[in-house]
């Protein structure tokens, strides 16, 4: 008596069974986030999904459970070398997979698409903006200090570096090292930055309040009737300005590598948590299966009837991969 | 031995790839039909998914030839996989008290922001039943629910309605 299976495949299928709730409980509570979300994004604009590459990828995963079946049935008929044949391909599919998925993931990395890396307001969007502007201060003035061009006590404190940097670019002395040239742009960028964070921190307009600090701006306020209220800052203006900013011959390119373009996208965190949960822990079955397939691989033309169960129970495995793709696929690229 | 019976069954494991390709077409297409409604795309797509996942464990995995302790074996399983996104359901998907989300107080000002980009001619980003929420005196043509996202057909919803008035 007992379960009429070999001991292998039992626990493989028993292993299947921990698995099916594994995913359904990742798949399952996104399903209910998505329910309890509303406004949640579904334009590819705004979460760089690559609906293609996903079907490709859907694709390359059936191609390749397909080889697996053809694969364990020539073992079970002992025609070996079109077992290897066929689990050479399902290999270089999953390498294709792989690659897709490396290539998904670069296109998320480059927009920012990251778990609490996104600007869910445009609010929340001009404020990242402003801490990207000032790391990008920061990584500039650093090359001053860093090569002892200026010597401040307090490296951190930008208004120093920026007073100090000032009073080196207008130097006459003797430059070796060629920073001249580039520091009054720098001392620039610090005030322009420093103009937009003071118009951020008092959220009033950049091109129709010309400073948001200072005597003249306090008085301005002051004398605002009751119910009357300075122009706030716009989303449009932010990205103006950045745009202006991005043109500089000296500072640009390093606002072009450090700001990303502001895009606030609502449950944007929440959405690129989920997608690299059950897209990661997707990847990593796949490099499993792949460990699986490169032991029989490896036996070359030593491959015989011991490996049956063992491509079985591969095989077994890789179909349960790729049925979870099968789900995945519409629910994170589609719906 | 038993796992040898299995291959003894002989199924035409082409025509069940061919199967899942054809699906796999299906969902693609669905998602480029635009329909009135996208829950009907989701229904689809998710219909379309789960006969690919039954194309897959019936012949790929062979279930469909197997005895009946592939009922034991996965009943339980399958059971308690559904019981957590039930038990999610009432509190996280439905609730009956206003949702504490911060993005519920953040989506009516992500809602002005679109708008006011759509008046730009600007891109309006992706707010799912956008027409719905903002604005329901509007009167909007059918048709235009369907892709709130795409702001082509905003405007030439938007268009006709201005030169009425």
């Amino acid at each position: 008596m007992g379960i009429p299976i070999p001991n292998s495949k039992l626990g493989l299928w028993l292993f299947l069974g921990t698995e099916i709730m594994f995913f359904t409980a990742f798949i399952g509570a996104y399903i209910v986030l998505r329910i309890g979300s509303p406004g949640w994004p579904t334009d590819t604009a705004d979460t760089h999904i690559l609906v293609f590459w996903g079907g490709f990828n859907t694709f390359v995963l059936i191609v390749s459970s397909y080889c697996v079946v053809v694969a364990h049935e020539a073992m079970a008929k002992r025609d070996f070398s079109r077992a290897r044949q066929y689990l050479t391909y399902t290999m270089a599919l999953a390498f294709v997979f792989l690659g897709v998925k490396s290539y998904e993931y670069y296109g998320k990395f480059s927009h920012d698409i990251l778990p609490s890396h996104i600007a869910e307001t445009p609010t929340q969007a001009i404020n990242k903006v402003d801490r990207e502007l000032e790391q990008v201060v920061r990584e500039r003035f650093a090359i001053y200090t860093d090569a002892k061009a200026i010597d401040v006590a307090q490296p951190n404190d930008l208004a120093t570096v920026s007073a100090q940097l000032d009073v080196f670019a207008k130097d006459t002395g003797e430059d070796d090292s060629g920073l001249r040239i580039s520091a009054p742009g720098d001392v620039a960028l610090y005030s322009k930055w420093q103009n937009l964070h003071q118009h951020i921190v008092a959220n009033v307009s950049l091109d129709e309040v010309p400073v948001a600090t200072g005597p003249g701006y306090l008085a301005d306020r002051a004398a605002l009737q009751e119910g009357e209220t300075l122009p706030v800052l716009e989303f449009a203006e932010v990205t103006a300005e950045l745009e202006r900013l991005k043109s500089n011959e000296v500072y640009g390119p390093a606002i072009q590598a450090g700001v990303f373009d502001p895009h606030p996208v609502l449950y944007g965190n929440l959405f690129a948590s989920i997608y690299f949960l059950m897209t990661g822990f997707h990847a990593i079955h796949v490099i499993v299966g792949m460990i699986l397939f490169a032991r029989p691989l490896l036996q070359g033309s030593n491959l015989d009837e011991k490996w049956t169960d063992w491509v079985e129970n591969s095989g077994l495995y890789w179909h349960f991969v790729d049925l979870v793709w099968i789900f995945l696929f519409p629910l994170l690229y589609i719906a | 031995m038993a796992h040898d019976d299995h291959s003894a069954h002989h199924v035409n494991y082409l025509a069940v790839f061919v199967a899942l390709c054809v699906f796999t077409a299906l969902s693609v297409i669905f998602d480029l039909v635009s329909f009135s409604n996208h829950a009907i795309t989701i229904v689809l797509v998710l219909a379309v998914a789960v006969a690919k996942a039954l194309c897959v464990m019936m012949f790929f995995m062979h279930l469909k030839f197997e005895g009946n302790w592939k009922f034991v074996l996965l009943a339980p399983t399958t059971i308690l996989a559904i019981g957590l996104p039930l038990a999610l359901l009432p509190d996280i998907g439905v609730a009956y008290y206003t949702p504490l989300a911060p993005q519920a107080e953040w989506r009516a000002e992500m809602e002005s922001f679109h708008a006011s980009h759509a008046e730009h001619g600007g891109h309006t980003g992706g707010i799912e039943h956008l027409d719905e929420h903002v604005n329901p005196g509007t009167p909007v043509q059918d048709g235009v629910t369907a892709e709130p996202h795409k702001e082509s057909h905003d405007e030439d919803a938007v268009a006709p309605a201005e030169k009425a008035e």
